[in-house]
């Protein structure tokens, strides 16, 4: 387990490192001076920014430069933003948590529905329950998320007035930042209405979670689908029938382990799809998450935010990638220890 | 009594256009206490009739019989359901391929303690933890695994393929069984564990009066361990009788040809000369010939096979062929 760890974490390291790479290179390509790109110095006198090219290593060599650029990530500066003149670290740090707590709860939600859907439909395979499943699977995945946005807001917000249409909680209730996670600012503040101010945040994630985990669910759906009757095809199943297991317990005791191994595997890959879809799902709802500030900062030329939230956020998908691997190992004794070679 | 009397047991494939039927009209008899081989070469659906005894066949495959009796009681008056519960509670199967058979997710010891009958146990439900892990524990050693916590606690995927057979053979054992249905229980195995396997399943037929039918492609290995042994081909019943009748003087030409294609019973047979082989191979499902499906490839092969062959019985020996070899005797 621990060469597991191991393995994992420097594959961690690297992927990390090849993407400063891609954000170094990118400070080349967008247009104007690659010093005020890369630094987010805009306004700057020509004496300072002679300093900040100084810093940046501008008149050496590139690996220089590129050595450089990664001290300044690691000492957490990323520069600052061109558009509001602000550090983008605290820019990041301010709506990365929001797209997290969005993404997990999607995710969440997606994985929640999905997976069981999906084991119903593979138990009742080629049966009218498998096929109704299986159509609603289609027509949930072919759906645009922009236009399935603001068909949500327009049915549960405005028509039937259920649940809020933008925000991330009612400005009525005021929480004091501490982690940047709404739910865990709530839940440490010792504010009296602590509780409303929990069930109001619900409420404004509801929607937009939903509307995020329509397309990843159904792909669940799809993927359970399949291994569940890739396992119930394979000769333990026959064994533990033989052996005088009911379906019942065949399914809960062999089926579904062994087909959520299978599953679990994608869950990683499909979130990376989630983020995307958060990020369009963001600007819908005026989620104050990454996605809506990222989108913003392209629409105003803001080189340095695009670079910084690009990291941050493909940071976050591979660490949430790295976590299903873990849950995977945990699920498949296979996967724990693999010796050289076997792979 | 018989223990297990099957007539005319057929098996369909139902596919798109028309059903093919890959098991033909087969009758299987077992005695109390008898071991069966049941010997075919591969594709000649002796697994598919192990599987259709046990009822796990999907439902892909149709099954009918005219007789179909469990110690005397006719299964084919109950529902598949209640069948499969009365077949279920006194018979067992391994399966070649062990490892293949255990659940790779799931420790051995778990699912040793999931084969377990509770009903036997007495008390509350946490003494019955306890008693299901002792059921598990004496069950490896009667298949003589001796060290049972390192073999609880471990995957299937830790142990051999001999290892992960005896756990299955304990599986099997867990209801008491009276018969055990063992699959090419040694297909690719080395011969020592093989020789273990044998040698195991036969102390419990001898110890514990547990009827043992042997499935098996290779017809000189299974005579050693069997009493009888009925021969199949490509889902048609060809032979059965005692060992010694069907090893010694077997009456149909395909018992013939594979007699005579063993090395062992052909030690007079002069050195380098070539073994006698039937021409051809076994017909694919979609292509089988009408009549006796050995026709063209038999030897004895004349106008009168284009009709199935009765069953003759002579003396318990029975054989099903319009020209067999009895008189050569």
């Amino acid at each position: 387990m621990l060469i597991f760890t191991l393995r994992r974490l420097s594959l961690f390291v690297f992927t990390l490192l090849l993407l400063t790479l891609l954000s170094f290179s990118l400070s080349f390509l967008f247009p104007g001076d690659q010093v005020t790109n890369i630094s987010g110095q805009l306004n700057a006198s020509p004496e300072h920014l002679e300093m900040v090219a100084a810093q940046y290593g501008k008149h050496e060599s590139i690996f220089i430069q590129y050595w450089r650029y990664l001290t300044h990530l690691f000492q957490g500066d990323f520069g600052i933003s061109m558009a509001s003149q602000l550090p983008i670290s605290e820019e990041v740090l301010n709506h990365l948590p929001a797209t997290i707590e969005l993404s997990s709860v999607a995710l969440l939600i997606a994985m929640l529905v999905g997976i069981p859907i999906g084991f119903i439909a593979a138990i009742h395979h080629r049966k009218v329950t498998d096929n109704i499943i299986l159509s609603f699977a289609m027509i949930g995945y072919s759906i645009p998320i922009f236009w399935l946005g603001l068909l949500a807001i327009l049915i549960f917000s405005i028509q039937l007035g259920w649940l809020p249409s933008a925000g991330q909680i009612s400005l009525v209730y005021e929480i004091e930042q501490r982690t940047g996670f709404q739910f865990f600012d709530i839940l440490l503040s010792d504010s009296p209405y602590k509780w409303q101010a929990f069930q109001n945040a619900s409420a404004h994630i509801l929607l937009p979670a939903c509307v995020v985990a329509l397309a990843p669910a159904t792909i669940f759906i799809r993927l359970a689908r399949t291994a569940m009757l890739n396992v119930l095809e394979t000769h333990y199943i026959k064994a533990a029938m033989a052996k005088g297991l009911n379906y019942r317990q065949i399914i809960f005791r062999h089926g579904i382990r062994n087909s959520l191994v299978g599953v679990i595997r994608d869950v990683g890959l499909q979130f990376a799809n989630l983020v995307t879809l958060a990020m369009v799902t963001e600007v819908i709802f005026s989620w104050p998450g990454i996605g809506s500030w990222l989108i913003e900062s392209i629409y105003q030329r803001d080189y340095t935010a695009i670079q910084g939230g690009l990291l941050a956020l493909s940071s976050f998908i591979f660490i949430v990638h790295i976590l299903t691997d873990f849950i995977y190992a945990s699920l498949n004794p296979l996967a724990r220890e693999v010796h050289h070679g076997s792979r | 009594m018989n223990l297990l009397d099957v007539r005319n047991l057929s098996i369909k494939l139902l596919t798109g256009e028309k059903a093919i039927l890959a098991v033909d009209r087969v009758s299987l008899t077992m005695k109390e206490g008898e071991v069966r081989g049941l010997v075919g070469e591969s594709g000649s659906g002796k697994s598919l009739l192990a599987q259709a005894i046990m009822g796990v066949l999907d439902d892909k495959w149709q099954v009918d019989a005219d007789r179909f009796h469990w110690r005397g009681n006719d299964l084919m008056r109950l529902s598949p359901e209640e069948r499969k519960s009365v077949i279920a509670k006194d018979v067992a199967m391994i399966f070649q391929e062990p490892m293949a058979c255990l659940d790779p997710t799931t420790t051995i010891g778990e699912q040793l303690a999931e084969a377990v009958y509770s009903e036997e146990f007495t008390g509350f439900f946490w003494q019955k933890h306890q008693q299901r892990q002792l059921a598990a524990i004496n069950l490896l050693h009667k298949v003589g695994i001796k060290n049972h916590q390192k073999c609880l606690k471990s995957y299937p995927h830790q142990l051999t393929d001999a290892l992960c057979q005896r756990v299955m053979i304990a599986m099997a054992l867990a209801r008491k069984p009276l018969l055990l249905i063992a699959d090419e229980p040694t297909a690719a195995m080395e011969s020592t564990n093989q020789g273990q396997i044998f040698r195991l399943l036969a102390s419990l037929n001898q110890l514990k009066n547990m009827s043992i039918l042997l499935i098996s492609h290779d017809l000189e290995n299974v005579t050693h361990w069997t009493n009888t042994i009925t021969v199949m081909y490509s889902g048609q019943f060809v032979e059965a009788g005692t060992t010694e009748q069907i090893f010694n003087c077997p009456y149909h030409p395909y018992t013939r040809a594979l007699v005579d294609s063993s090395p062992k019973a052909n030690m007079h047979i002069p050195v380098k000369s070539r073994l006698m082989t039937l021409p051809g191979s076994i017909p694919i499902l979609q292509h089988l010939p009408i009549g006796c499906r050995l026709g063209p490839r038999c030897p004895k092969a004349q106008r009168a096979c284009v009709k199935a062959p009765k069953v003759k019985n002579y003396h318990g020996h029975q054989v099903s062929c319009h020209y067999s070899l009895k008189d050569n005797y």
